[in-house]
Order: C-alpha cells, then sequence, then structure tokens
C-alpha cells in the first residue's frame, strides 16, 4: 500500500517546470506561488497592525499605509486565496471526476503564468513606493487621473486586468473539463462535492469577471486616452463605478468561499467516517448561493442613497442567502452527528471554519439590514465580518484542505503536532485579531484610517488586534515550518491516507503523471468507500455506467492503483511539454506594460513596448495552435 | 481573453477522445466563452444607456446641439449608412453558413462548384468582415470631423467603447476566417475539420448578433 | 487530547466575548452607536437589538450545537462503525424553514425603518447643506447665509435636513452617536435628517469621514455641536456677520486706493457696521495682545460660541505634532508678539499675494475677496470667524497659536497630502521635494496668526 516513492515524477529539473502542461504540477506551482503571496499579504497586515497598535503613532506614513491596505486587500483576494483555489482546482477535479488531465492542458500552464506574472506586475511597485492606494475596490473618481495622478493606480488597473485573464482562461478550462472529462458514470449528481462547488465557482467567474474586465477598461482609458466614464466634470456618475465593481464583486465573494466550503465537505465526512449528510440539499445551496450572489451587489452600496425601494429589494435578496448558506452548516453539523469524528489537523480546520463561518454570517444578515448596515459600513464592524468569511471561512477551508490534500501530492503526511500547534494559535489569533473589530466599528471606528486618536474607545480593541496578528504570524510560521519539514520528512503516507470515498485517494501519491492508469468506471458518489467497506454501502445510490461511454473511454471498474509505470509503458499519450504558454503571457505582460510609459510621456517608446509584446502574444499564440498537444 | 479562449479553441488533441457528453472540449469552451461574452458587452451597452442624455455637451447621437459659443452641431448617428453595413455583417453570417456547409459536406453530391467552394466562402465572410470594419473606420473619422472625439463627452465615451469593441471583436474574427482559409488553401479543409470551422462560426455569428443588439439599441432606439 | 482543548477554549472565548459586551456598555465609549440621542439612532438601535438578539440566539444555538456534536461523536475505543445516513428530508426542511422564519423577523422591521427614515424631512427642518472637501467638511446654512468649517452647530429639538455634496472624490458623512451614515456622491445630492432630542443641548459628538478619500482620509474630522434654540440663534445672527475683531478699517487708505481693481471689492456693508468698526477700532488702538483678548470678550458678547469648559475630553483633538524628519520648527517667542495688524496687511496687500495668497482659496466675509472668489469657487474653509472655531485641519487639531503657526508653515507636514500649499520659506514641501525659497518667516507667520486669532 505505501507507494509514495514509487511514482517519482520522471521529469525534474527547472525547466520540466516551466514547460510542463501537467495539472498537478500546474497545481503544485499554484500553491506555492499562492502561499508566497498569502504570507505577503499577510506580513502587510502585520505592518499596518503594528501602526494601529496604539493610537497618534506615527511608524508608518500615511502614504504607505494606504498603500498597504490597498495591496492587502488585493493580494488576499486576488493572489492569495482565488490562486489557492485554483491550486485545489487543478490538482483536484481531474482527479476526482476521474480524468487524466485537464481538458486543455497547455492553457491551464498559461492561466498559470498569466497569473504569476500579473501577481509580480501588481506586487513589485511596493518596493518603490508607488503601490496602488485606491482601496481594493478602488472607488472613482479618486482612482482617476485627476485625484491620484501617479502610477499607483495604473498598476493596479493593469494588473487587475492581466489576472482576469487568467481567471477566465481557467475558468472556460474547468467547466469544460467537468463537463467533458468525467469518467464513465460519474453523473453530475455523483460529483464529488469539492468538484461541485468548483463547478459553480466557475461559472460564478465567466460571468462575473466580464463587468470587472468593462469597469478596468473604462478606468484605463480614463486614465490614459483622456475618456469621460469617471470623469466628474463631465457629468459621470461615481455609482457606475461601484455598480459594475460590485456585479463582480459579490460574486468574487462566493468565488472566494465556495470553494473552501467544497473541501471542507470531503473532509468532514472523511474523518467522521460517514457520508455528507444531504448531498443533493448541499448542491442546490451552493447552486442557489451562486445564483442569487449575482442578484445582491448593490447591497453593498446602501450608504450611496439608492432610495427606499431599492434598498428594500436588495436586502431582502441578501437575507435570502441567508437561507442556503444557514442550511449548509446545519448540514456539515449533521454529517457530524453520529460519526466516529477523529480529530486530525485538517478536521479541526473544517470544524473550525464551521464554528467561524457562522461568526461571519451573522453578521453579514445584521447588515443585510439597510438602517443597521449605516451604522456598521465602512467601519471595523464590516472588517470584523469579513475577515470571519475569508479568514474564518476560505482560509480555515484552505488549511484543512491543505493538510488533507497533502499526502496525495507529495505522498507524504504533515506533522501533527505541529499541525495541532497551528490549528490551535490560528483559532485563537484570529479570534484574538478579528473579533474586538466588531467592537471597534460599532463603537465609531471607520475603516481604512492609518491612525486614530487617543481617548476615542478604540485602544483596547486595536491593541487586541494588533496582538492577534503578530500570533497569527507565529502561528502560519508554525505552517510554513511544518510544510516544507514534511514534504521531505513527513510520515510516508499511503494512497488512500485518511480512508476516504472518492476517486483521487484510489491511485498513488503522488499520483502518476496520467492519474488513472485505466479510466475507472464510477457507480456511486462513494466509489472507493463503496470498494473497500461493502458491507457498510448499503443504502447508498447505486446504477450503472452508460456501457456507451465505458466503450468509449476503455474504462474498467474502480480498482485501487497500486503500480507504478510509465504512461509509454502503458500506451497512455502524454501532452508535450512547452514553453509557448509562457510565452505568450509574457507577451500579454509586456503589452500591457508598455502602455506605462504613456505617463512618462514617452509614447513612442509605450508604442513599441507595447506592440513587441503585442507580437510576442500574436507569435507565440500561434505557434501554440499549431503544435500539436500530444 | 478572447486570445485564451482561441487558444483554447485549438489546443488540439489530435485523436479522438472520450468525452462525457461526446461533444469536442473545444465545442463546450466556446460556449462558455460566449457566455461571459455576453456579460461583456451586456456590460459596454448597460453603461452606455446609462449614460445616455447624461452628456453635458454634444454633439448628440439623436438630437441637435448648439454650443455656448452658438455652434450647431446635427444628431451624429448616421442611420441609413449603418443600416448598410448592418446588412453587410448580416450577410457575412450567410458565407459563413455556407463556408462550413462546404467544408462539412466536401465531396458529397450537391456540393460541387461554388456551393462546395469553402475558399471562397471563407473568403468572403472575411471580405464582409473588413468592410463592415471600413464602414466602421469611415463612421469613426466623419464623426471626429462633426467634433466628436471619445473624449468630448459621455455619449463619445461609451459609444466608441463600445462599437470600438465590437470591432475588435469582428477584426478578430476577421484574423480567424483567413487563418482557416490558409489552411485551406496549405492543405484543404476536410469534413474532419468541421469542428475547427464550427467553432468559428459560432463566435462569428455571436459577433453578429451581438451587432443586432447594438445596432437596435443604440442606432435605432432614440 | 484535542478534544479536551476543545472544550475549554471555546468556553473561555465565550467568556471573554461576554465580558467585552459587558464592557461595551460603560461610558468609556464615546463614540458608540448604541444610542437614543437622536429619532433616526433610536429607531436603529431598535432594529440592531432586534438583529443582536437573534443573532446570538443563532450563534449560541450553531455553536452549542456543533460542540456537543463534536465532543459526543469524537472517536473513542471501540466505538461503533457510524450509521451511513445519507440525509433526511424533514431535518432538512426543517432547517430550511427556521432560518426563512428568522430572516422574516428581521425583514419585517427593517423594511419598516427603511421607509420611515428614508422618508423626506419634515417641512421646516433646518437646511444644512454638507459639502465634502479632501479633507476638510464645509457647512452651510442656505437659509441663513452662514457658512462654517469642520464645526456644525445644530439646535436640539429641531429635525435637521442634511444635503449632502462634494466637491472632489466620494466621502461619507458620519457622527456615530447620532446615526447611520450617508455618502457624499459626486454629481448627486443625497440626503439624511435627524432630530436630537430635546434635552441633548450643550453637547459635543465626533464625525468622520468613513469613504476611503485619499491620503488623509484619517484625517477628516468634524465636530457636532447640539446647542439650545436660543444660542442656536444667536451664534447664527453672529456667524452672519463679518469678521468680527478683524483689524479691518485700520487700512482705509489701502481700501480707497484700489475700488476699480478688477476681481476685487470690499464688503462696504460689512464694513460699515458700527458694531464691527468699534471692535475693529479697539483692535487698532490697543497692543495687538490686548486686541485679541478685546475681540475675544466682545465675540463671547455679540454672539454665541460653544463654551470652552463644556466641550468633553473625547471631542478636544490630542493628535501629536510630527516629530522625527516631519517636524515643523517654529520659534514660539514670536508667537505673543504677533501683530495682527501686519499679519491682516500679508494676507490682504496685492504685494504680498505671491508670498501669502491665503485670499485666493479662503474667504474673509468683510475682507476683500480676489478674482470674485464665492463659497462654491473657494477651494479652502471660510475662515471668517475662524477665530470662534475649537479645531483646525479637518478637525484633527486643537485651534492653537502653536499649532496654527506650524500649519501655516508647513501644512503638508501636518496633514499628509494637505492641499494648502506649503508656505514657511526654507521649508520642504513633501509634495514637490522642493524647497520653498521665497515664502513666508516666522515673524510673518506669527503676524498672520494673530490675525486669524482676532477673527472671532
Amino acid at each position: 500500500m505505501t507507494t509514495y516513492a514509487s511514482s517519482a515524477p520522471e521529469q525534474t529539473g527547472i525547466w520540466s517546470w516551466i514547460t510542463t502542461v501537467d495539472h498537478k504540477r500546474i497545481g503544485t506551482m499554484y500553491l506555492f506561488t499562492a502561499l508566497f503571496f498569502f504570507l505577503f499579504g499577510g506580513l502587510e497586515a502585520g505592518l499596518m497592525r503594528v501602526q494601529l497598535a496604539r493610537p497618534n503613532q506615527a511608524i508608518i506614513s500615511a502614504e504607505m499605509y494606504n498603500q498597504l491596505f490597498t495591496m492587502h486587500g488585493t493580494t488576499m483576494v486576488f493572489l492569495a486565496i482565488m490562486p489557492l483555489s485554483a491550486a485545489f482546482f487543478n490538482y483536484l477535479i481531474p482527479l476526482q471526476i476521474g480524468a487524466r488531465d485537464v481538458a486543455f492542458p497547455r492553457l491551464n500552464a498559461f492561466s498559470y503564468w498569466v497569473y504569476l506574472l500579473g501577481a509580480v506586475f501588481i506586487t513589485f511597485p511596493i518596493f518603490f513606493h508607488i503601490a496602488p492606494n485606491g482601496g481594493w475596490f478602488g472607488y472613482a473618481p479618486l482612482t482617476t487621473n485627476q485625484f491620484s495622478p501617479g502610477a499607483n493606480i495604473d498598476f493596479w488597473v493593469m494588473g487587475l486586468q492581466i489576472l482576469g485573464i487568467s481567471s477566465l482562461a481557467a475558468a472556460f478550462n474547468f467547466i469544460t473539463t467537468i463537463i467533458n472529462m468525467r469518467a464513465p458514470g460519474m453523473t453530475l449528481m455523483r460529483m464529488p462535492m469539492f468538484t461541485w462547488m468548483s463547478f459553480i465557482v466557475q461559472f460564478l467567474l465567466i460571468l462575473a469577471f466580464p463587468a470587472i474586465t468593462i469597469a478596468l477598461v473604462f478606468l484605463l482609458f480614463d486614465r490614459f486616452f483622456g475618456t469621460a466614464f469617471y470623469d466628474i466634470a463631465k457629468g459621470a456618475d461615481p455609482l457606475l463605478w461601484q455598480h459594475l465593481f460590485w456585479v463582480f464583486g459579490h460574486p468574487e465573494v462566493y468565488i472566494l468561499i465556495l470553494p473552501a466550503f467544497g473541501l471542507v465537505s470531503e473532509i468532514l465526512p472523511t474523518f467522521s467516517k460517514k457520508p455528507l449528510f444531504g448531498y443533493n440539499v448541499m448542491v442546490y445551496s451552493g447552486i442557489m448561493i451562486g445564483f442569487l450572489g449575482f442578484g445582491v451587489w448593490a447591497h453593498h452600496m446602501f450608504a450611496v442613497g439608492m432610495g427606499a425601494v431599492a434598498d428594500t429589494l436588495f436586502s431582502m435578496a441578501t437575507m435570502l442567502i441567508g437561507i442556503p448558506t444557514g442550511v449548509k452548516i446545519f448540514n456539515w453539523i449533521a454529517t457530524l452527528w453520529g460519526g466516529q469524528i477523529r480529530f486530525v489537523t485538517a478536521m479541526k480546520f473544517a470544524i473550525g471554519l464551521v464554528g467561524l463561518f457562522t461568526i461571519g454570517g451573522i453578521s453579514g444578515v445584521m447588515h443585510s439590514s439597510p438602517p443597521a448596515d449605516l451604522q456598521q459600513t465602512d467601519t471595523y464592524f464590516v472588517v470584523a465580518h469579513f475577515h470571519y468569511v475569508l479568514f474564518g471561512g476560505s482560509m480555515m477551508g484552505i488549511f484543512g484542505g491543505i493538510y488533507f490534500y497533502f499526502p496525495k501530492m507529495f505522498g507524504r503526511y504533515m506533522d501533527e503536532a505541529l499541525g495541532t500547534w497551528h490549528f490551535w494559535l490560528t483559532f485563537i489569533a484570529m479570534n484574538l485579531t478579528f473579533f474586538p473589530m466588531h467592537f471597534s466599528g460599532l463603537l465609531g471606528m471607520p475603516r481604512r484610517i492609518y491612525t486614530y486618536d487617543a481617548g476615542q474607545g478604540w485602544e483596547k480593541f486595536n491593541l487586541a488586534s494588533s496582538l492577534g496578528t503578530l500570533l497569527l504570524i507565529i502561528a502560519t510560521a508554525i505552517f510554513v515550518i511544518n510544510f516544507f519539514k514534511s514534504r521531505k520528512g513527513g510520515l510516508p503516507a499511503p494512497q488512500d491516507a485518511w480512508g476516504a470515498a472518492t476517486l483521487e485517494w484510489s491511485i498513488p501519491s503522488p499520483p502518476p503523471e496520467y492519474n488513472f492508469a485505466r479510466i475507472p468506471i464510477v457507480t456511486s458518489r462513494s466509489p472507493l468507500w463503496d470498494l473497500k467497506h461493502p458491507e457498510m454501502s448499503s443504502g447508498a445510490a447505486h446504477a450503472d455506467a452508460d456501457p456507451v461511454q465505458v466503450a468509449s473511454a476503455n474504462a474498467v471498474p474502480l480498482r485501487e492503483e497500486t503500480e507504478h509505470h510509465t504512461a509509454a509503458e502503458l500506451g497512455i499519450p502524454m501532452p508535450l511539454n512547452t514553453v509557448k504558454p509562457l510565452l505568450t503571457a509574457l507577451g500579454i505582460v509586456i503589452m500591457f506594460s508598455g502602455l506605462m510609459f504613456i505617463h512618462l510621456d514617452h509614447f513612442a517608446l509605450a508604442m513599441a513596448v507595447s506592440l513587441s509584446g503585442a507580437a510576442l502574444l500574436i507569435g507565440s499564440l500561434y505557434a501554440w495552435l499549431f503544435s500539436p498537444l500530444e | 481573453m478572447s486570445t485564451a479562449t482561441a487558444a483554447a479553441t485549438h489546443d488540439d488533441h489530435e485523436h479522438v477522445h472520450y468525452t462525457t457528453t461526446g461533444l469536442d472540449n473545444r465545442k463546450i469552451a466556446v460556449w462558455a466563452f460566449i457566455g461571459s461574452e455576453c456579460m461583456l458587452f451586456a456590460s459596454l451597452i448597460s453603461t452606455y444607456l446609462i449614460y445616455k442624455g447624461r452628456s453635458r455637451v454634444g454633439p448628440f447621437p439623436h438630437e441637435t446641439w448648439t454650443s455656448p459659443t452658438g455652434e450647431v452641431f446635427k444628431p451624429i448617428l448616421n442611420i441609413p449608412v449603418t443600416s448598410a453595413s448592418t446588412f453587410v455583417l448580416l450577410m457575412s453570417s450567410l458565407f459563413m453558413v455556407m463556408a462550413l456547409a462546404a467544408v462539412e459536406n466536401r465531396g458529397k453530391p450537391g456540393y460541387g462548384g461554388l456551393k462546395g467552394n469553402s475558399k471562397f466562402w471563407l473568403a468572403t465572410t472575411a471580405l464582409a468582415g473588413t468592410v463592415f470594419l471600413g464602414f466602421q473606420a469611415f463612421e469613426f473619422t466623419s464623426f471626429v470631423h462633426e467634433g466628436l472625439k471619445i473624449t468630448t463627452n459621455l455619449f463619445g465615451s461609451s459609444f466608441f467603447t463600445l462599437t470600438g469593441f465590437h470591432g475588435a471583436h469582428v477584426t478578430v474574427g476577421v484574423l480567424w476566417l483567413l487563418t482557416l482559409l490558409a489552411i485551406d488553401m496549405k492543405r484543404g479543409l476536410t469534413p474532419k475539420d468541421t469542428l475547427v470551422v464550427d467553432i468559428c462560426a459560432l463566435y462569428w455569428h455571436f459577433v453578429d448578433v451581438v451587432w443586432i443588439a447594438i445596432f437596435t439599441l443604440i442606432y435605432l432606439i432614440q | 487530547m484535542p478534544g479536551k482543548h476543545l472544550r475549554r477554549l471555546p468556553a473561555a472565548l465565550v467568556v471573554a466575548v461576554a465580558a467585552l459586551a459587558l464592557a461595551a456598555c460603560g461610558d468609556q465609549y464615546p463614540n458608540t452607536t448604541f444610542t437614543h440621542l437622536t429619532d433616526l439612532n433610536t429607531a436603529t438601535d431598535a432594529l440592531w437589538n432586534r438583529l443582536l438578539l437573534l443573532g446570538t440566539i443563532v450563534f449560541v444555538f450553531v455553536e452549542v450545537l456543533l460542540l456537543v456534536t463534536i465532543f459526543k461523536f469524537r472517536k473513542r475505543p471501540n466505538s461503533p462503525a457510524p450509521k451511513q445516513v445519507h440525509g433526511h428530508a424533514l431535518l432538512e426542511i426543517t432547517w430550511t424553514a427556521i432560518p426563512a422564519l428568522i430572516l422574516v423577523m428581521i425583514a419585517i422591521p427593517t423594511v419598516k425603518t427603511i421607509f420611515k427614515t428614508q422618508a423626506k424631512a419634515a417641512a421646516g427642518s433646518l437646511q444644512v447643506e454638507v459639502i465634502g472637501h479632501q479633507w476638510w467638511w464645509e457647512f452651510r446654512y442656505p437659509e441663513l447665509g452662514v457658512t462654517t468649517a469642520n464645526e456644525l452647530y445644530i439646535p436640539a429639538g429641531r429635525t435637521v435636513n442634511f444635503a449632502l455634496k462634494t466637491k472632489d472624490v466620494l466621502h461619507s458623512f458620519w457622527t456615530p452617536n447620532l446615526g447611520g451614515k450617508r455618502d457624499l456622491i459626486s454629481n448627486k445630492t443625497n440626503y439624511l435628517w435627524y432630530t436630537p432630542n430635546a434635552d441633548i443641548a450643550d453637547q459635543v459628538f465626533n464625525g468622520f469621514c468613513t469613504e476611503y478619500c485619499g491620503s488623509s482620509h484619517a484625517n477628516m474630522h468634524f465636530h457636532v455641536y447640539t446647542v439650545s434654540e436660543g444660542d442656536f440663534g444667536k451664534w447664527v445672527d453672529h456667524q452672519k456677520t463679518g469678521a468680527l475683531g478683524s483689524p479691518i478699517a485700520a487700512t482705509p487708505v489701502m481700501a480707497a486706493s484700489m475700488p476699480g481693481m478688477p476681481g476685487m471689492k470690499r464688503d462696504a456693508k460689512v464694513a460699515a457696521a458700527p458694531a464691527v468698526n468699534t471692535a475693529v477700532n479697539t483692535a487698532v488702538n490697543t497692543a495687538v495682545n490686548t486686541a485679541v483678548n478685546t475681540a475675544v470678550n466682545m465675540a463671547a458678547d455679540s454672539g454665541y460660541v460653544f463654551p470652552v469648559g463644556k466641550i468633553p475630553a473625547h471631542t478636544i483633538p490630542s493628535t501629536p505634532l510630527p516629530t522625527g524628519e516631519r517636524e515643523v520648527k517654529f520659534d514660539d517667542t514670536l508667537l505673543p508678539n504677533g501683530n495682527a495688524v501686519a499679519g491682516r496687511e500679508l494676507i490682504t496687500s496685492m504685494a504680498n499675494l505671491g508670498k501669502a495668497p491665503c485670499l485666493t482659496c479662503h474667504i474673509v466675509k468683510g475682507e476683500m475677496t480676489m478674482m470674485g472668489l464665492t463659497d462654491n469657487s473657494a477651494s479652502g474653509p471660510n475662515l471668517t470667524h475662524f477665530g470662534t472655531r475649537h479645531t483646525i485641519a479637518g478637525g484633527i487639531y486643537r485651534s492653537d497659536a502653536k499649532i496654527l503657526a506650524r500649519w501655516l508653515k508647513n501644512s503638508r507636514l501636518m496633514k499628509p497630502g494637505s492641499i494648502m500649499p506649503t508656505l514657511g520659506t526654507g521649508e520642504l514641501d513633501p509634495q514637490s521635494g522642493k524647497k520653498l525659497a521665497a515664502g513666508l518667516d516666522d515673524r510673518q507667520i506669527a503676524d498672520i496668526v494673530a490675525y486669524l486669532m482676532t477673527l472671532k
């Protein structure tokens, strides 16, 4: 059973990573890059909390603070949590649905490289004190040339535009993968919950990102070509930006949280030794959340004066979302109920999500009520709320996911003792950091202020938050140590490291490049569990797979794959490594970077750089399209 | 984004793979892409409509405007000319259908001569697209001569950006068609290539449909 | 082992949270939103109480259920294999229905409160225009002809209808004690109204900008003074006048010498007002120090200014002066001898406008205005009654000669991003990175301080 060593990758060296099109390697690169940016965003938060630990401090300048909070938000949303989710999408979706790769392996590599280059593009200015400083939702007209003449906002506009390309390309890829690459018998309603939640997220991505793309195009045109979209003097309505941004921004919240919900829905059943309670309802509630998520954007705008009728409609729609979300919480608890709960680290984080996300959900309902929201919006209460959702929700789920899938990815367990320290310190520190923010907000502290006066009643809450952040950084350091220590020296893990139910655990850890030596036939929601525990699988819905599909895929009944062969030995055609996606990504980034020179009054240089970027883009794209995949 | 999906649509497995739906991956991806594009154009069109009538200075699309200095600007939209270009674009969709049929039915009875000449139909489709772009270039330059630039007012900004985005999509489509034409000239497109032409056709028809929405909402409705 | 932690920790956490919540009710939280000082906040707080109650019930229920579950079903030696339950339709319907019911209990009062608080303000309300600027507040009373900055006087017991506008980027108007906020949106006017309770006269409340608006967003404060109707009337009568105490008639020659200059005019009506003349003469004829004191006394007699003694500590800004490389050095010994007449000369004489162009952005009603400056075109705060204000610089500093002197010398070090230019000779302007070659020396600044302080 212990096969971790048997499936070492055939390819090694930096070049093999740069040119890889293997979804597992790309997922691993996403994981490392996103973890790096998570640490970076955390340090930005740490600096802010140093400044705010005491009133009237002048450790960090106003300008720097404004860059820090803008980049903290931007980093955590676009460079940390979304790509951490993408790491799991990449690694897991093909494994969970019984596929050998994603639908478009080279496009997948392209997505990663665009993400990496875009992340560097938007991050490096902070070292030169010219980082974006308009807040992560960059409200116009503050972000227009008139009020933000520097290059700061240009980096933000173009950086987000670049990152959007990455997310969209990945979303088209995963939608196709999930619709079209499922093993015979893997019907939609047999898909693992993580794949289901990811599926919903991809639709949110492709439908939400165009709105921010257009909002950013307008801002880019305003800043570079003098258009009037957000030009107050020409009669512009600044709420145009807010509507477009939040039409994206609210679904974005679900883009950030649903993958974590999916991970937790894998972890809780495994360590309760029970199937997920109410699978169908979990699927439908996820779809409901995604669907309603497009109808509630203006609850971010209750203070802008939309009028009583609009406020009422958006308030009611927002409250409705509470229902499917509540259902999820209760179904998770029901999954635990009657189980045989093993408190491994992954499980602790998953249970932590259920407990902490509930707090964020309740405060969310509190500001779905506009009159109450008017006392809360843009105060620290809101900061507390969304950190309970994004840290207590997304990050707890992602940490749980990392501990859970680490043995699959690296063939070794993460250290449980360090993991326990990591969990408890994170849990305590997280509450110490964010719970007091509820109070400082309700007691009158606005958000996004680099300093505050003494004697306002906010001192102890801020000090607590700052101490909590310090503790959180220590906790995260323990995680990093555990991660790297366990990668080389962790306990070897068998392929089914935890006794789970789904396909990814039926193959070696780490999986061979082709994933499944033979495509498995799936007959239930818990194929591996049914295979190993036939006596306990009673009551589970079983149905045979479509024979046409079985024949077409040359599929075989599921078995545990323990042996390792090369793809060539098995006669499985593998996609060829290629550098073209990277070159295409580079072309895009160079094309955007060229625009920066317009502001420096080097129009000719700008054109030269942009056009050479475009040439590289088109050249490598054609080379890519006309070279065979395998 | 369009480049990304263009890439997706060509990320070609040379031999036939098993798929769950039996459809080719590229076809599903292009539908997802079109769904996303709908939101893109919805955002652009909404912006145009939200800003309609909010411009502080002219020229305006449908009304005459007299500037404070007494200069008179006529309504700027030229509906007869744009109707002509719309007709050309609509015809291009018909040519596209012919091109697809020619590739799909190559060698079948009834597909000889001009009807089966996929090169001709691809070329005419691309030509119609180019003519449409020519009309757009003419429209843009005449607007600038009449005093409407992208910086002039909210109408100018939202109009040029919306129609410019559409024009960019047509341009990508023309390049795509020319690429197919080049392949056809080099080795000849066969029924096995139907899918490659089909996804291009999907995109092309989508771009057409968007233009119908734009033409109705921006030009016809005052 | 971990199970044991799991049991103890949340309990400790709940206790800590409860302690914090209890502590939050004390009066050491001067900016609390949980007040009943206005009709608006009373309505909001009633709604909030229901949200908090239901939220707490749900919180306790879910967390206790979760803790009980993980305790009860933790893995023990020889525990039996769990029953493979896949779902339970009735249960799932129940826990769909109960949250829905709770949400209805929230939705009904929510909708009622929305329509109640967003109705049009009652006729006869006091109209106040709130205009946001980077980074200070302008308050206009259009019916009363009063314009002031950063300090808002409102009569207790009367409904105030705020018309919210912005001159530049978005801001948000918030007085936590008095009611929920409203954004200031470019090219749009928003409204917010509330009625301070009749019994809260003679109180001061902190106000903040709560929409991120650039470098000094954190430094955009204001103060609300609730006063009795009688005091409010006196305050208005006083604020309507020109600058009391200004040595305004001291230079009749200058006034006479340039009546025809384009874009400049003396406000003859105000200059002729006897009260002003008396004040002015007194000020000119005595030593400057005395003049200032006299002016203070006179202002106190003829109008109303919120008494310093009644200002609670938390509404007195204690922002420290910048130190280190942002420190503004000033020779404070010059301040007691500042000459208000010379100060006035500095900012009104054309010869000095290159150095001290105060009146190109600020209005001092009664003094000449540059280029026909009006409230709408003035980019800085109206300084007519500067001397009656308790704070300067967007409410972040006390109005104090030492602070004001440094502010005039280099405001951009005192308040990041400040639009008011650096004025002191040799000062480094942090925005341009250049040293100011020709500006004001410390003595001249002391004179201007003396002048500004006479503007009662």
